[in-house]
Protein backbone atom coordinates (compact mmCIF):
# COMPACT_ATOMS: atom_id res chain seq x y z
CA UNK A 1 0.00 0.00 0.00
CA UNK A 2 1.70 3.59 -0.82
CA UNK A 3 1.92 5.96 1.97
CA UNK A 4 1.64 9.65 2.02
CA UNK A 5 3.82 12.22 3.99
CA UNK A 6 1.40 13.53 6.97
CA UNK A 7 3.57 14.95 9.52
CA UNK A 8 7.38 15.83 9.22
CA UNK A 9 9.32 14.40 12.32
CA UNK A 10 10.20 17.67 14.03
CA UNK A 11 6.22 18.69 13.85
CA UNK A 12 5.82 15.05 15.52
CA UNK A 13 8.49 15.69 18.46
CA UNK A 14 6.77 18.56 18.84
CA UNK A 15 3.34 17.08 19.18
CA UNK A 16 4.77 14.60 22.01
CA UNK A 17 7.10 17.11 23.62
CA UNK A 18 3.49 19.11 24.40
CA UNK A 19 1.91 15.79 25.15
CA UNK A 20 4.33 15.15 27.74
CA UNK A 21 4.65 18.41 29.76
CA UNK A 22 0.93 18.42 29.64
CA UNK A 23 0.33 14.96 31.18
CA UNK A 24 2.92 16.36 33.91
CA UNK A 25 0.76 19.73 34.38
CA UNK A 26 -2.60 17.94 34.51
CA UNK A 27 -1.54 15.58 37.19
CA UNK A 28 0.43 17.26 39.04
CA UNK A 29 -2.32 20.10 38.74
CA UNK A 30 -5.03 18.28 39.56
CA UNK A 31 -3.67 17.42 43.25
CA UNK A 32 -5.27 20.99 43.70
CA UNK A 33 -8.53 20.18 42.12
CA UNK A 34 -8.94 16.75 43.47
CA UNK A 35 -8.91 16.33 47.48
CA UNK A 36 -8.71 12.85 47.05
CA UNK A 37 -5.28 12.94 45.14
CA UNK A 38 -3.76 15.29 46.30
CA UNK A 39 -1.19 13.12 48.82
CA UNK A 40 0.25 12.88 45.62
CA UNK A 41 1.47 16.40 45.88
CA UNK A 42 4.14 14.94 48.34
CA UNK A 43 4.41 17.78 50.39
CA UNK A 44 4.46 20.49 47.62
CA UNK A 45 7.25 18.80 45.08
CA UNK A 46 4.40 18.24 42.77
CA UNK A 47 4.95 22.69 42.40
CA UNK A 48 8.00 22.22 41.45
CA UNK A 49 7.31 19.81 38.81
CA UNK A 50 4.34 21.41 37.24
CA UNK A 51 6.60 24.32 37.44
CA UNK A 52 9.42 23.01 35.22
CA UNK A 53 6.75 21.26 33.18
CA UNK A 54 5.26 24.87 32.49
CA UNK A 55 8.58 26.04 31.20
CA UNK A 56 9.04 23.52 28.87
CA UNK A 57 5.51 24.07 27.81
CA UNK A 58 6.14 27.11 27.21
CA UNK A 59 10.03 26.51 25.86
CA UNK A 60 9.04 24.24 23.33
CA UNK A 61 6.51 25.91 21.49
CA UNK A 62 8.85 29.05 21.39
CA UNK A 63 11.39 26.83 19.84
CA UNK A 64 10.05 25.08 17.28
CA UNK A 65 8.35 28.59 16.63
CA UNK A 66 11.91 30.06 15.95
CA UNK A 67 12.75 27.16 14.06
CA UNK A 68 9.77 26.78 11.80
CA UNK A 69 8.07 29.94 11.45
CA UNK A 70 6.55 29.23 8.35
CA UNK A 71 4.89 26.20 9.02
CA UNK A 72 3.92 27.31 12.45
CA UNK A 73 2.61 30.75 11.61
CA UNK A 74 0.88 28.77 8.73
CA UNK A 75 -0.24 26.05 11.62
CA UNK A 76 -2.00 29.11 13.28
CA UNK A 77 -3.46 30.44 10.40
CA UNK A 78 -5.04 26.95 9.70
CA UNK A 79 -7.21 27.06 13.39
CA UNK A 80 -8.45 29.86 12.44
CA UNK A 81 -9.36 29.83 8.78
CA UNK A 82 -13.09 28.38 9.03
CA UNK A 83 -15.53 28.37 5.51
CA UNK A 84 -18.63 26.45 4.59
CA UNK A 85 -17.20 22.66 4.56
CA UNK A 86 -16.81 23.20 8.30
CA UNK A 87 -20.15 24.29 8.65
CA UNK A 88 -21.03 20.97 6.45
CA UNK A 89 -18.39 18.84 8.71
CA UNK A 90 -20.35 20.20 11.65
CA UNK A 91 -23.86 19.18 10.62
CA UNK A 92 -22.55 15.78 9.13
CA UNK A 93 -20.24 14.70 11.68
CA UNK A 94 -22.32 13.29 14.79
CA UNK A 95 -23.68 10.91 12.25
CA UNK A 96 -20.68 10.17 10.99
CA UNK A 97 -18.75 9.57 14.15
CA UNK A 98 -21.59 7.59 15.34
CA UNK A 99 -20.74 5.13 12.49
CA UNK A 100 -23.19 6.64 9.82
CA UNK A 101 -22.22 6.86 6.03
CA UNK A 102 -19.38 8.87 4.90
CA UNK A 103 -21.20 10.90 1.66
CA UNK A 104 -22.46 13.55 4.08
CA UNK A 105 -18.92 14.60 5.29
CA UNK A 106 -17.69 17.63 3.17
CA UNK A 107 -13.75 16.88 1.56
CA UNK A 108 -11.40 18.08 4.67
CA UNK A 109 -8.22 19.95 4.50
CA UNK A 110 -4.87 18.96 6.10
CA UNK A 111 -6.77 19.08 9.90
CA UNK A 112 -10.41 18.55 9.84
CA UNK A 113 -12.85 20.86 11.48
CA UNK A 114 -13.04 18.83 14.37
CA UNK A 115 -9.11 18.80 14.84
CA UNK A 116 -9.03 22.71 13.94
CA UNK A 117 -11.55 23.30 16.80
CA UNK A 118 -9.21 21.01 19.29
CA UNK A 119 -6.16 23.46 17.75
CA UNK A 120 -8.36 26.44 18.59
CA UNK A 121 -8.56 24.85 22.23
CA UNK A 122 -5.08 24.59 22.34
CA UNK A 123 -4.08 28.02 21.21
CA UNK A 124 -6.49 29.92 23.59
CA UNK A 125 -6.68 27.75 26.96
CA UNK A 126 -2.44 27.25 26.32
CA UNK A 127 -2.31 31.43 25.90
CA UNK A 128 -5.35 30.98 29.33
CA UNK A 129 -3.15 28.72 31.43
CA UNK A 130 0.74 30.15 30.81
CA UNK A 131 -0.77 34.21 31.29
CA UNK A 132 -2.73 32.74 34.70
CA UNK A 133 0.10 30.36 35.33
CA UNK A 134 2.67 32.56 35.09
CA UNK A 135 1.11 35.84 36.99
CA UNK A 136 0.79 33.14 40.13
CA UNK A 137 4.05 32.34 39.57
CA UNK A 138 5.51 35.60 40.20
CA UNK A 139 2.26 37.57 42.11
CA UNK A 140 1.32 35.04 44.04
CA UNK A 141 -2.10 33.20 43.90
CA UNK A 142 -5.23 35.36 43.39
CA UNK A 143 -8.88 34.56 42.97
CA UNK A 144 -9.44 35.01 39.31
CA UNK A 145 -6.40 33.58 38.14
CA UNK A 146 -7.17 30.01 40.13
CA UNK A 147 -10.69 30.37 38.49
CA UNK A 148 -9.38 31.22 34.39
CA UNK A 149 -6.13 28.06 35.31
CA UNK A 150 -9.63 26.43 36.05
CA UNK A 151 -11.77 26.60 33.79
CA UNK A 152 -9.36 26.43 30.83
CA UNK A 153 -8.62 23.10 32.42
CA UNK A 154 -12.47 22.13 31.96
CA UNK A 155 -12.70 22.87 28.41
CA UNK A 156 -9.16 21.97 27.70
CA UNK A 157 -8.90 18.39 29.68
CA UNK A 158 -12.94 17.98 28.37
CA UNK A 159 -11.46 18.38 24.21
CA UNK A 160 -8.44 16.46 25.26
CA UNK A 161 -10.63 13.21 25.94
CA UNK A 162 -12.67 13.67 22.97
CA UNK A 163 -9.57 14.11 20.81
CA UNK A 164 -7.74 11.23 22.77
CA UNK A 165 -10.87 8.77 22.54
CA UNK A 166 -10.61 9.50 18.76
CA UNK A 167 -7.12 8.95 17.94
CA UNK A 168 -6.59 5.86 19.91
CA UNK A 169 -9.99 3.92 19.97
CA UNK A 170 -12.49 5.33 16.82
CA UNK A 171 -12.71 3.01 14.04
CA UNK A 172 -12.72 5.56 11.28
CA UNK A 173 -9.92 7.52 12.72
CA UNK A 174 -7.64 4.22 12.28
CA UNK A 175 -4.61 6.26 10.57
CA UNK A 176 -4.38 9.58 13.15
CA UNK A 177 -2.08 7.60 15.74
CA UNK A 178 0.37 6.09 13.43
CA UNK A 179 0.25 9.80 11.47
CA UNK A 180 1.29 11.00 14.49
CA UNK A 181 4.11 8.47 15.55
CA UNK A 182 5.53 7.55 12.14
CA UNK A 183 4.05 11.05 9.71
CA UNK A 184 2.64 8.84 7.21
CA UNK A 185 -0.72 7.39 6.24
CA UNK A 186 -2.19 5.05 3.78
CA UNK A 187 -3.07 7.00 0.36
CA UNK A 188 -6.18 6.15 0.57
CA UNK A 189 -6.81 7.81 4.42
CA UNK A 190 -5.56 10.54 3.21
CA UNK A 191 -8.00 11.16 0.31
CA UNK A 192 -10.81 9.76 2.34
CA UNK A 193 -9.94 11.78 5.45
CA UNK A 194 -8.14 14.92 4.19
CA UNK A 195 -9.41 15.19 0.43
CA UNK A 196 -8.57 18.78 -0.27
CA UNK A 197 -5.33 18.80 1.02
CA UNK A 198 -4.30 15.36 -0.95
CA UNK A 199 -5.57 17.07 -4.32
CA UNK A 200 -3.37 20.10 -3.28
CA UNK A 201 -0.08 17.89 -2.43
CA UNK A 202 -0.79 15.72 -5.34
CA UNK A 203 -0.18 18.95 -7.74
CA UNK A 204 2.68 19.30 -6.04
CA UNK A 205 1.64 22.80 -4.64
CA UNK A 206 2.04 21.82 -1.07
CA UNK A 207 4.51 19.69 1.19
CA UNK A 208 3.02 17.89 4.41
CA UNK B 1 -18.45 22.75 73.30
CA UNK B 2 -17.59 25.95 71.14
CA UNK B 3 -14.67 27.50 72.99
CA UNK B 4 -13.32 31.31 72.06
CA UNK B 5 -10.95 33.64 72.97
CA UNK B 6 -12.03 36.52 74.34
CA UNK B 7 -9.37 39.58 74.01
CA UNK B 8 -10.74 43.23 75.95
CA UNK B 9 -9.10 46.26 74.09
CA UNK B 10 -10.25 48.26 76.70
CA UNK B 11 -8.01 46.35 79.36
CA UNK B 12 -4.44 45.86 76.93
CA UNK B 13 -1.43 47.65 77.84
CA UNK B 14 0.21 46.61 75.00
CA UNK B 15 2.75 44.33 77.03
CA UNK B 16 3.29 42.44 74.51
CA UNK B 17 3.80 39.70 76.80
CA UNK B 18 0.89 37.39 74.63
CA UNK B 19 3.37 37.71 71.76
CA UNK B 20 6.14 36.24 73.52
CA UNK B 21 4.78 33.79 75.26
CA UNK B 22 3.11 32.47 71.63
CA UNK B 23 6.65 32.42 70.39
CA UNK B 24 7.99 30.49 73.41
CA UNK B 25 5.28 27.58 73.85
CA UNK B 26 5.54 27.24 69.93
CA UNK B 27 9.47 27.26 69.64
CA UNK B 28 9.32 30.14 67.07
CA UNK B 29 12.36 32.06 66.79
CA UNK B 30 12.88 35.58 67.69
CA UNK B 31 12.95 38.52 64.28
CA UNK B 32 15.43 40.74 63.49
CA UNK B 33 13.85 44.14 63.99
CA UNK B 34 14.48 47.99 63.25
CA UNK B 35 12.95 50.99 65.06
CA UNK B 36 10.62 52.37 62.93
CA UNK B 37 9.05 54.68 65.44
CA UNK B 38 6.69 52.37 67.02
CA UNK B 39 6.79 49.67 70.10
CA UNK B 40 5.55 47.37 67.39
CA UNK B 41 7.56 44.90 66.04
CA UNK B 42 8.00 43.11 64.00
CA UNK B 43 6.04 44.79 60.80
CA UNK B 44 4.22 41.99 60.20
CA UNK B 45 3.08 38.51 60.84
CA UNK B 46 5.82 35.62 59.98
CA UNK B 47 5.83 32.00 59.89
CA UNK B 48 8.12 32.60 63.34
CA UNK B 49 5.87 35.32 64.90
CA UNK B 50 1.91 33.84 64.97
CA UNK B 51 0.16 36.70 67.28
CA UNK B 52 1.70 40.17 67.34
CA UNK B 53 0.52 43.59 68.92
CA UNK B 54 -0.51 46.14 66.85
CA UNK B 55 -0.09 50.02 68.25
CA UNK B 56 -2.13 52.97 66.21
CA UNK B 57 -2.40 56.36 66.95
CA UNK B 58 -5.65 57.62 66.40
CA UNK B 59 -6.93 61.29 65.56
CA UNK B 60 -9.94 61.46 67.37
CA UNK B 61 -11.43 65.74 67.74
CA UNK B 62 -8.40 67.23 68.81
CA UNK B 63 -7.07 64.47 71.22
CA UNK B 64 -5.22 61.20 70.40
CA UNK B 65 -6.23 57.56 70.78
CA UNK B 66 -3.75 55.33 71.25
CA UNK B 67 -5.24 52.30 70.32
CA UNK B 68 -3.61 48.44 70.58
CA UNK B 69 -4.85 45.06 68.71
CA UNK B 70 -3.87 41.79 69.19
CA UNK B 71 -3.37 40.39 65.70
CA UNK B 72 -3.53 36.84 65.34
CA UNK B 73 -6.00 34.52 63.64
CA UNK B 74 -9.71 34.80 64.52
CA UNK B 75 -10.74 30.99 64.05
CA UNK B 76 -13.67 32.19 61.90
CA UNK B 77 -16.93 29.75 61.93
CA UNK B 78 -16.91 30.41 58.27
CA UNK B 79 -13.40 30.16 57.55
CA UNK B 80 -12.19 31.36 54.25
CA UNK B 81 -8.88 28.83 54.73
CA UNK B 82 -11.02 25.95 54.93
CA UNK B 83 -13.31 26.26 52.41
CA UNK B 84 -10.49 26.97 50.14
CA UNK B 85 -7.73 24.19 51.24
CA UNK B 86 -7.19 22.02 48.71
CA UNK B 87 -5.91 19.18 50.62
CA UNK B 88 -8.28 19.29 53.70
CA UNK B 89 -4.96 20.40 55.58
CA UNK B 90 -6.43 23.12 57.35
CA UNK B 91 -9.80 22.06 59.18
CA UNK B 92 -12.07 23.32 61.97
CA UNK B 93 -12.33 21.63 64.73
CA UNK B 94 -15.48 20.76 67.16
CA UNK B 95 -14.76 23.64 69.39
CA UNK B 96 -14.64 25.97 66.17
CA UNK B 97 -10.65 26.29 66.21
CA UNK B 98 -8.90 25.99 62.90
CA UNK B 99 -6.00 24.13 63.01
CA UNK B 100 -3.50 22.53 60.58
CA UNK B 101 -2.69 18.89 59.72
CA UNK B 102 0.93 19.96 58.24
CA UNK B 103 1.42 16.37 56.51
CA UNK B 104 -1.37 17.49 54.50
CA UNK B 105 -0.06 21.09 53.14
CA UNK B 106 1.05 22.04 49.84
CA UNK B 107 2.14 24.94 50.28
CA UNK B 108 -0.39 26.50 47.65
CA UNK B 109 -0.90 29.52 49.45
CA UNK B 110 -4.40 29.29 48.32
CA UNK B 111 -5.29 30.24 52.27
CA UNK B 112 -3.37 33.59 52.02
CA UNK B 113 -5.25 35.16 49.42
CA UNK B 114 -8.55 33.75 50.94
CA UNK B 115 -7.93 34.55 54.26
CA UNK B 116 -9.90 38.37 55.09
CA UNK B 117 -7.58 39.24 58.01
CA UNK B 118 -4.15 38.25 55.79
CA UNK B 119 -3.19 35.48 58.63
CA UNK B 120 -1.52 32.63 56.94
CA UNK B 121 1.89 33.03 56.20
CA UNK B 122 4.62 30.25 54.35
CA UNK B 123 7.88 30.21 53.91
CA UNK B 124 8.10 28.84 50.33
CA UNK B 125 10.92 29.86 47.39
CA UNK B 126 9.01 31.99 44.89
CA UNK B 127 11.30 30.25 42.10
CA UNK B 128 10.57 26.45 43.30
CA UNK B 129 7.95 26.79 45.48
CA UNK B 130 9.57 24.73 48.12
CA UNK B 131 9.98 25.33 51.37
CA UNK B 132 7.94 24.88 54.89
CA UNK B 133 4.29 24.51 55.57
CA UNK B 134 1.53 27.06 56.06
CA UNK B 135 1.85 28.66 59.49
CA UNK B 136 -0.38 30.55 61.60
CA UNK B 137 -2.27 30.36 65.48
CA UNK B 138 -4.10 27.37 66.18
CA UNK B 139 -5.10 28.52 69.35
CA UNK B 140 -2.54 25.97 71.16
CA UNK B 141 -3.86 22.76 69.06
CA UNK B 142 -0.65 22.16 67.05
CA UNK B 143 -0.02 18.51 67.19
CA UNK B 144 2.64 17.92 69.74
CA UNK B 145 2.35 21.18 71.51
CA UNK B 146 -1.48 20.89 72.22
CA UNK B 147 -1.94 22.91 75.37
CA UNK B 148 -5.91 22.90 74.47
CA UNK B 149 -6.77 19.05 74.94
CA UNK B 150 -4.65 18.72 77.64
CA UNK B 151 -6.95 21.39 79.91
CA UNK B 152 -4.09 24.25 79.60
CA UNK B 153 -5.12 27.75 78.51
CA UNK B 154 -3.78 28.57 75.49
CA UNK B 155 -0.31 30.32 75.83
CA UNK B 156 -1.01 34.02 75.60
CA UNK B 157 -4.30 33.79 77.69
CA UNK B 158 -1.84 32.30 80.14
CA UNK B 159 0.24 34.80 80.26
CA UNK B 160 -1.86 38.16 79.84
CA UNK B 161 -1.26 40.07 83.29
CA UNK B 162 -3.97 42.19 82.87
CA UNK B 163 -6.89 39.70 82.49
CA UNK B 164 -7.49 41.29 78.58
CA UNK B 165 -7.52 37.99 77.29
CA UNK B 166 -10.02 34.80 78.38
CA UNK B 167 -10.82 31.66 77.23
CA UNK B 168 -13.81 29.71 77.71
CA UNK B 169 -17.05 28.64 76.67
CA UNK B 170 -17.85 30.59 73.69
CA UNK B 171 -21.59 31.48 74.43
CA UNK B 172 -20.22 32.38 78.43
CA UNK B 173 -17.98 34.73 77.12
CA UNK B 174 -20.07 36.52 74.51
CA UNK B 175 -22.47 37.12 77.44
CA UNK B 176 -19.30 38.16 79.89
CA UNK B 177 -18.27 41.04 76.92
CA UNK B 178 -21.60 42.10 75.95
CA UNK B 179 -22.08 43.01 79.73
CA UNK B 180 -18.47 44.86 79.70
CA UNK B 181 -19.68 46.29 76.62
CA UNK B 182 -22.39 47.95 78.06
CA UNK B 183 -20.51 48.86 81.01
CA UNK B 184 -17.85 50.38 78.87
CA UNK B 185 -20.93 52.80 77.31
CA UNK B 186 -19.68 55.31 74.62
CA UNK B 187 -18.50 53.79 70.74
CA UNK B 188 -17.69 50.47 72.80
CA UNK B 189 -18.52 47.22 70.87
CA UNK B 190 -18.27 43.38 70.54
CA UNK B 191 -16.42 42.35 67.85
CA UNK B 192 -16.27 38.96 66.34
CA UNK B 193 -19.98 37.91 67.39
CA UNK B 194 -21.88 37.83 64.23
CA UNK B 195 -19.10 38.07 61.92
CA UNK B 196 -17.83 35.23 59.54
CA UNK B 197 -20.49 32.89 61.16
CA UNK B 198 -19.34 33.97 64.41
CA UNK B 199 -15.40 34.55 65.28
CA UNK B 200 -13.66 32.37 67.91
CA UNK B 201 -11.79 34.74 68.89
CA UNK B 202 -14.00 38.00 70.08
CA UNK B 203 -12.95 41.35 70.19
CA UNK B 204 -14.13 44.14 73.15
CA UNK B 205 -13.54 47.27 71.18
CA UNK B 206 -13.28 50.77 72.23
CA UNK B 207 -14.26 52.51 69.08
CA UNK B 208 -15.50 51.25 65.34
CA UNK B 209 -13.34 48.27 64.18
CA UNK B 210 -12.07 50.28 60.96
CA UNK B 211 -9.79 52.10 63.74
CA UNK B 212 -8.56 49.17 64.94
CA UNK B 213 -7.45 48.13 61.76
CA UNK B 214 -9.89 45.31 61.75
CA UNK B 215 -12.35 45.10 58.65
CA UNK B 216 -15.97 46.43 59.23
CA UNK B 217 -17.21 43.52 57.32
CA UNK B 218 -15.30 40.54 56.42
CA UNK B 219 -16.16 38.14 53.89
CA UNK B 220 -15.19 34.93 52.67
CA UNK B 221 -14.07 35.70 49.06
CA UNK B 222 -16.82 35.06 46.64
CA UNK B 223 -14.33 32.98 44.27
CA UNK B 224 -13.30 30.83 46.54
CA UNK B 225 -17.33 29.83 46.66
CA UNK B 226 -17.51 29.76 43.31
CA UNK B 227 -14.26 27.57 42.81
CA UNK B 228 -15.67 24.85 45.38
CA UNK B 229 -19.03 24.95 44.71
CA UNK B 230 -19.46 25.67 40.97
CA UNK B 231 -16.44 25.21 39.22
CA UNK B 232 -15.51 21.78 40.96
CA UNK B 233 -18.65 20.23 41.05
CA UNK B 234 -18.65 21.45 36.99
CA UNK B 235 -15.45 20.25 35.89
CA UNK B 236 -16.38 16.75 37.73
CA UNK B 237 -19.88 16.64 35.42
CA UNK B 238 -17.75 17.96 32.43
CA UNK B 239 -15.44 14.94 32.65
CA UNK B 240 -18.21 12.33 33.23
CA UNK B 241 -20.07 13.40 30.11
CA UNK B 242 -17.52 13.16 28.34
CA UNK B 243 -16.57 10.32 29.32
CA UNK B 244 -19.53 8.06 29.03
CA UNK B 245 -20.37 10.15 25.46
CA UNK B 246 -17.37 9.37 24.13
CA UNK B 247 -17.50 5.07 25.39
CA UNK B 248 -21.06 5.05 24.13
CA UNK B 249 -19.68 6.64 20.53
CA UNK B 250 -17.06 4.11 20.31
CA UNK B 251 -18.83 1.39 21.28
CA UNK B 252 -21.84 2.54 18.67
CA UNK B 253 -19.29 3.44 15.96
CA UNK B 254 -17.44 -0.09 16.24
CA UNK B 255 -20.83 -2.61 16.40
CA UNK B 256 -22.01 -0.51 13.07
CA UNK B 257 -18.64 -0.02 10.85
CA UNK B 258 -18.28 -3.97 11.95
CA UNK B 259 -22.03 -4.63 11.06
CA UNK B 260 -21.73 -3.13 8.08
CA UNK B 261 -18.21 -4.82 6.94
CA UNK B 262 -19.84 -8.02 7.75
CA UNK B 263 -22.77 -7.22 5.32
CA UNK B 264 -20.64 -6.43 2.71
Amino acid sequence: MQDVERFRKRAIYHHWWIVGCSFLLAVTGLFLFMETLSPGAWGGYSRLIHRIAGGCFVGGPILYFLLNPKSSLEWIREAFTWNRDDIGWLKAAPSYYFGGPEENMPPQDRSNTGQKLWMLVVIVTGLVFVVTGFLMWISGVSGIAIILHDIAFIVAGAMFLVHFSLAVFHPRMSEALRSMTTGKSSVHYAKSHHGKWYSRVMAGREQS
Amino acid sequence: MSKAILYDATKCTACRACQVACKNWNGLESEETTNWGSYENPKDLSTQTWLKMEFREVGNNGTLQWLFTRRACMHCTDAACVKVCPTGALYKRTDGFVAINKDKCTNCGYCIDACPFSIPKLDASRVSGLGDRITKCTACTTSGLNRIDNGYLPACVKTCPTGALAFGDRRTLVNTAQARVAELGGNARLYGKDELGGLHVLYILADAPEKYGLPADPKVPTYTTVWQNVLKPLGYGVAGVVGLGLLINIMVARARIISREEGN
